[in-house]
């Protein structure tokens, strides 16, 4: 089944993996202070009891705090796609009536994305309560933070979605349009399902951030997970508790990234539909063929993103294109 | 994928095997470690020299006592955030300390040291950390503790018109959004002793919870009596509604685990408390807390 080269390969690559970890364990257990770092930061039985907790020792379960960034999270990421979408058609438009929200959405999206999420969550979860107004004024913690994720994180977001509208050839529009589309029509069914199609992947790499960041939500003393292991630790005096936080944090990131490389590859195997042949003899020869090349040098690269497609070798995509212009 | 599977299997035996070797490793370690420590503390004790000469060998910095604390610091505890100044109950403390070791104020240098790293494993920086840090067992496997240079009674800071300044029983208390500091007692306070029916705030720090205490996002601070009375100096129409009997919690110095210099710093906050030293202080600086009345949590 696997041939003498290949078996050399997994022996080599094998043997390679063992010699690297044991080097680097090898290291950190023989080295002075090992005993007690490992004590400090991966005490099962702090580990443990920072998981479960106990109220009345001074500590919260980190684990069930760990519910509080979930609800944060999932709060946060449905009105940030909202959010950042209305941003993003705003930014795009270009009626001259609209100019003023264009502009809005234009210094929002510079301020948002400059001002550190930090003095966000201190200026929307201490100032508001301070305005003293009705509704506005007696919110929990977790709803200040939730706003403050998404004002901020709405701006990168609404930049990913401009950039994957972008992408979308203008040709698309031109025929939309032709079709008798009106414009806000052309962009809701031929603009932006190609767009979003596209940004998939930097729309859930930003969500992978966002989970992480639920975490500065602690500051207006909300007790999520990372709080909840502050406390532990700051009580206790061991930073197992972090470790416990930081392993709650993987289990949810790492399926959320594992989802994404998953939807890259249906998305890749469902473009290639029509030209999976020619993707194979590139995964072959990862290099550009010379009479793709010329078709698109000889009749100029229109705009910048056609000019990258053919340097990256995605020349495949062009006749199509040109073809429905 | 074969390839992956055998390596990955691989990582994992690799991975097993120092997990085993960890666990001897720890165990061995640990009970040598305690078998020096016991033994060694209890030879440094009967030797029981505290001249200035006898504890050179074990300072941090040799000739000076190096006491650290964090950044910034607060009345009735430091004044003007200068430990240099000896005002101020703790650097008053840490100076008698020096005193009574045989140190002139100039031999005595202040560290920075931030309260989530004071615990940190590995050498430290200073022979010992005052920052109102409270004993507790769990903490002293971590680091050691001296004797109680103060003992600590947690008091309730609130706006003066809010309903807590008058409605204080032990089951209205109940009913209240408390607010403290991370890494303080009083959330060990508030849960075991008050037990109020909402899970109270913890902030970073002290602005932190003055901040919102400001802005009703609690309904109060839970914090020691001395820190209490400062914090209504600085916070406009607040109050310090009561103080709650001592639980037994206590200040102590901070020094790293198993230093021996504790015995001799011992010693002399014993012969500080006899020779009144510390009551003195304790006048001088945080008199106003003894009319704070006491309620039951």
């Amino acid at each position: 089944m696997l041939g003498d080269s290949s078996r050399r390969g997994v022996v080599l690559s094998t043997t390679s993996t063992v010699v690297v970890l044991a080097v680097l364990v090898g290291i950190f257990l023989l080295a002075p202070g090992s005993a007690q770092v490992r004590h400090t930061f991966f005490n099962p039985a702090d580990m443990w009891q920072s998981f479960v907790g106990d109220p009345k020792a001074g500590y919260y379960s980190v684990g069930a705090a760990l519910w509080l960034n979930i609800r944060m999270f999932v709060a946060a990421e449905i009105l940030i796609l909202i959010f950042a979408l209305i941003v993003a058609v705003i930014r795009q438009s270009t009626g001259p009536v609209l100019l003023p929200l264009r502009v809005a959405a234009t210094v929002y999206v510079d301020v948002a994305r400059g001002v550190p999420l930090i003095l966000i969550i201190f200026a929307l979860g201490y100032g508001l309560p301070a305005l003293q107004l009705t509704v506005i004024s007696d919110q929990s913690a977790a709803v200040y933070g939730v706003a403050a994720l998404v004002l901020s994180y709405s701006a990168y977001v609404a930049e990913v979605y401009r950039a994957g509208i972008n992408s979308v050839h203008r040709s698309q529009v031109a025929a939309a349009r032709s079709l008798g589309l009106s414009q806000g029509a052309s962009m809701r069914y031929v603009i932006l399902p190609q767009a979003i199609r596209n940004i998939i992947p930097p729309l859930l790499n930003d969500f992978i951030s966002l989970q992480k960041d639920t975490a500065q939500v602690g500051l207006l003393g909300a007790i999520e997970a990372n709080k909840a292991a502050e406390i532990y630790s700051s009580t206790v005096f061991n930073y197992s508790s972090y470790v416990v936080a930081a392993i709650l944090f993987l289990a949810l990131t790492i399926p959320l990234a594992r989802f994404t490389d998953h939807l890259i590859r249906r998305d890749q195997a469902r473009r290639l539909a029509g030209a999976g042949q020619l993707w194979a003899e590139r995964a072959r020869f990862p290099f550009p063929v010379r009479g793709e090349r010329k078709r698109c040098g000889s009749r100029g690269c229109a705009s910048r993103s056609a000019r990258t497609r053919c340097s990256a070798g995605w020349t495949w995509t062009w006749p199509r294109t040109r073809s429905s212009a | 994928m074969r390839q992956m599977t055998v390596a990955a299997m691989a990582a994992i035996a690799v991975l097993a095997a120092s997990a085993g070797l960890a666990g001897c490793a720890s165990e061995s370690s640990s009970s040598s470690a305690a078998s020096g420590t016991s033994s060694s503390a209890a030879a440094s004790a009967s030797a029981a020299s505290c001249s200035n000469s006898a504890i050179q060998s074990q300072l941090y910095a040799k000739g000076m006592l190096t006491v650290a604390t964090d950044k910034p610091v607060y009345p009735p505890w430091f004044v003007n955030n200068k430990p240099t100044n000896g005002q101020g109950y703790e650097s008053a403390v840490a100076y008698a300390v020096a005193a009574q070791l045989g140190f002139s104020k100039s031999q005595v240098t202040w560290a920075y040291e931030p309260f989530n790293s004071s615990y940190a494993p590995g050498p430290k920086k200073f022979d010992f950390d005052i920052n109102e840090i409270s004993y507790s067992a769990a903490r002293a496997q971590a680091v050691t503790f001296s004797d109680s240079y103060y003992d600590v009674q947690q008091a309730l800071v609130a706006l003066k018109n809010s309903p807590i300044v008058t409605k204080h029983s032990p089951a209205d208390l109940k009913t209240y959004v408390f607010g403290d500091q991370v890494g303080t007692t009083s959330l060990q306070f508030i849960n075991s002793q008050i037990q109020p029916s909402q899970t109270p705030k913890v902030f970073e720090t002290l602005n932190d919870v003055k901040q919102a205490l400001q802005t009703k996002q609690i309904a109060a601070l839970v914090t020691d009596t001395p820190t209490a009375e400062f914090i209504t100096t600085e916070i406009p129409g607040s109050v310090v509604v009561a103080q709650f009997p001592s639980t037994g919690e206590h200040y102590g110095l901070l020094f790293a685990k198993g230093n021996q210099l504790v015995t001799c710093v011992n010693k002399a906050l014993a012969t500080l408390k006899s020779n009144g030293t510390l009551a003195k202080l304790t006048a001088q600086y945080l008199k106003d807390f003894t009319s704070v009345p006491t309620i039951q949590p």
